[in-house]
């Protein structure tokens, strides 16, 4: 079984500034990565060029096997690659269950299967009841759960999560928490971008730090947390 | 889906009505038509992949100078030359679109001003072919089934049954995946690409099913005029009346532009015969208005309201 994706040397340059530097990632089948490092170490940068949403100056993506690199996001996407955006934007002038439909229309042309599929997942996130509301006015814990709806309604066989979590209240946070955890373990491949320490504790299987561009440290989460580098990273030095 | 099928018979059945309760009047229901069906056609760009044209004129005037020049210069029947003024405006709409599509906003809107320009001065100085600035002339017709093409009445059920068929492949698309492709489109490329959409794939297929709708109208129209000049056919104005119909109507919706349509052909017919030379002033000012007060059009937000309500009320049950 090959590797859910594979990331080797990624390099993305934006004008003079190197904003990820020869940084490698590999995520196996049904394992949690988390991506974690200070504001404007290059996390979401590297989320969108593994994405296809940024292109990269160098370096090589797998995904199960097959050779991504320099595809467009839309390909990527049909290939199984189904993403979140940190600041979500839903379909505006759609209903909720109309938002999930459009990613379902990928994999299920006709509409009937199309809005069942919708549906499941809308149950799936817990949007069920506000399936005909106008998207545009879920509160924000209720968007970032219809962000993950859409991503869930290509059938992706990985899982791109950008800070889901952010933001959310406790009890929010906990149910998020938990349907990443079950999702995970129906077999699905996440890597998750994320600020919230807590979710990247309980969740990651293997976590990767980013520190200006670079990938500073890797491992276990709680390995990684007490590493000198890291903290030196967040604090600062002095 | 009920209702919009309901509204289809209800414009058949008024269509059929209006030679009988308005026999005078038959021009003045032939441009209604024709303007709800281009604007319908212009919507599936501009509404509901939310990318505005002002170069539709250009597929009006591929339609009606094929007809004419089919007819005229190559004995060939307005069917026929209507079929081919449709793949003409396709595949137009391909080249331009392929070409300005990485554009956005505002400066594909701009570039598509050209597209008319340029058919404009072909027109103008290709004399062997359109009869430059002078115009064509459409001077004979087939008779199928012994049907008078350049009869007014002929020409209202035409424009009637394009206007139903325009409209008809939108409440299809309304439902349809493509249908809901534009509209992702429109709201968020990223998200679009993200959901598997190549936009500007779904952009160029939905610029050609415009332009060939458009073409239709445009061949229709050429009949009726009969006589066709340059200045009228490539004119700026026709792309932005056609634009105005559908975004005073309400962009992005089935029967904004049909309501549209009405309101401004109707109205400006209205205006001009009662207020003279004031006409165009109020004119103006209903535009105004509709733009300052109901920003996604009459018909935009009526259903906008509907919505809210509807769920409003589902979540109070």
């Amino acid at each position: 079984m090959p590797e859910a994706l594979k990331a080797e040397d990624i390099t993305v340059r934006f004008g003079g500034v190197l904003a990820v530097d020869r940084v490698s990632l590999a995520l196996k089948p049904s394992e949690i990565l988390g991506l974690i490092g200070p504001n404007g170490a290059g996390k979401t940068t590297l989320f969108n060029a593994i994405t296809g949403f940024v292109p990269i100056e160098n370096g090589r993506v797998t995904f199960f096997g097959e050779e991504v690199t320099g595809e467009p996001p839309y390909r990527r996407a049909q290939r199984g690659m189904g993403r979140t955006f940190q600041t979500e934007r839903p379909f505006e002038e759609l209903t909720v269950l109309e938002n999930v439909l459009v990613p379902a229309f990928l994999k299920k042309p006709r509409r009937r299967e199309a809005e069942s599929l919708a549906m499941a997942m809308l149950e799936r996130v817990g949007l069920a009841d506000r399936a005909h509301q106008p998207a545009l006015d879920l509160n924000l814990a209720r968007r970032r759960r219809l962000e993950l709806a859409k991503a869930l309604a290509i059938q992706p066989r990985a899982l791109f999560l950008d800070e889901v979590m952010a933001g959310l209240n406790p009890p929010a946070l906990r149910e998020m928490i938990g349907l990443v955890r079950s999702l995970s373990a129906e077999g699905l491949a996440i890597l998750m971008v994320e600020h919230i320490m807590e979710a990247i504790i309980e969740l990651s299987d293997h976590v990767i730090v980013l520190a200006n561009g670079r990938k500073i440290a890797e491992g276990k989460p709680h390995d990684v947390i007490s590493d000198p580098l890291v903290i030196e990273a967040y604090l600062g030095t002095d | 889906m009920i209702g919009n099928l309901f509204g289809l018979l209800l414009l058949l059945g008024a269509g059929l009505a209006y030679p009988w309760l308005l026999p005078g009047a038959l021009t003045v229901g032939i441009t209604i038509l024709l303007f709800a069906g281009w604007a319908t056609a212009w919507d599936i760009l501009g509404g509901w992949a939310g990318q505005v044209s002002l170069g539709h004129a250009s597929f009006v005037g591929i339609g009606a100078y094929f007809v004419a020049i089919g007819a005229m210069d190559y004995d060939l029947a307005p069917w026929w030359s209507v079929l081919l003024a449709v793949a003409a405006a396709m595949l137009l709409a391909l080249f331009w679109g392929g070409l300005t599509f990485r554009l956005h906003g505002p400066y594909f809107t701009l570039s598509t001003i050209a597209i008319a320009e340029i058919l404009r001065l072909i027109a103008i100085n290709e004399n062997w072919l359109t009869g430059g600035a002078t115009g064509v002339f459409i001077a004979t017709l087939p008779m199928p089934f012994g049907i008078d093409l350049f009869d007014r009445l002929t020409q209202f059920y035409l424009a009637l049954a394009f206007a139903l068929g325009v409209i008809g492949c939108v409440v299809a698309l309304s439902r349809s995946r493509f249908g809901y492709q534009l509209r992702a489109v429109r709201e968020d490329e990223n998200s679009a690409m993200a959901a598997g959409i190549d936009p500007t794939r779904v952009k160029l297929k939905a610029f050609m099913l415009s332009s060939g709708l458009t073409a239709i109208g445009g061949g229709i129209y050429g009949m009726m005029l009969s006589f066709l000049e340059p200045h009228i056919l490539f004119f700026l104005l026709l792309s932005v009346q056609i634009a105005l119909t559908a975004i005073i109507g309400g962009r992005g919706t089935v029967w904004g532009p049909l309501v549209g349509a009405v309101l401004l052909v109707g109205a400006g017919e209205v205006f001009r015969t009662t207020f003279a030379e004031a006409n165009l002033l109020i004119y103006g000012v209903l535009i105004l208005l509709v733009i300052l007060f109901l920003p996604s059009g009459i018909v935009g937000e009526v259903n906008r309201r509907l919505i809210r309500r509807r769920y409003a009320r589902s979540a109070q049950g």
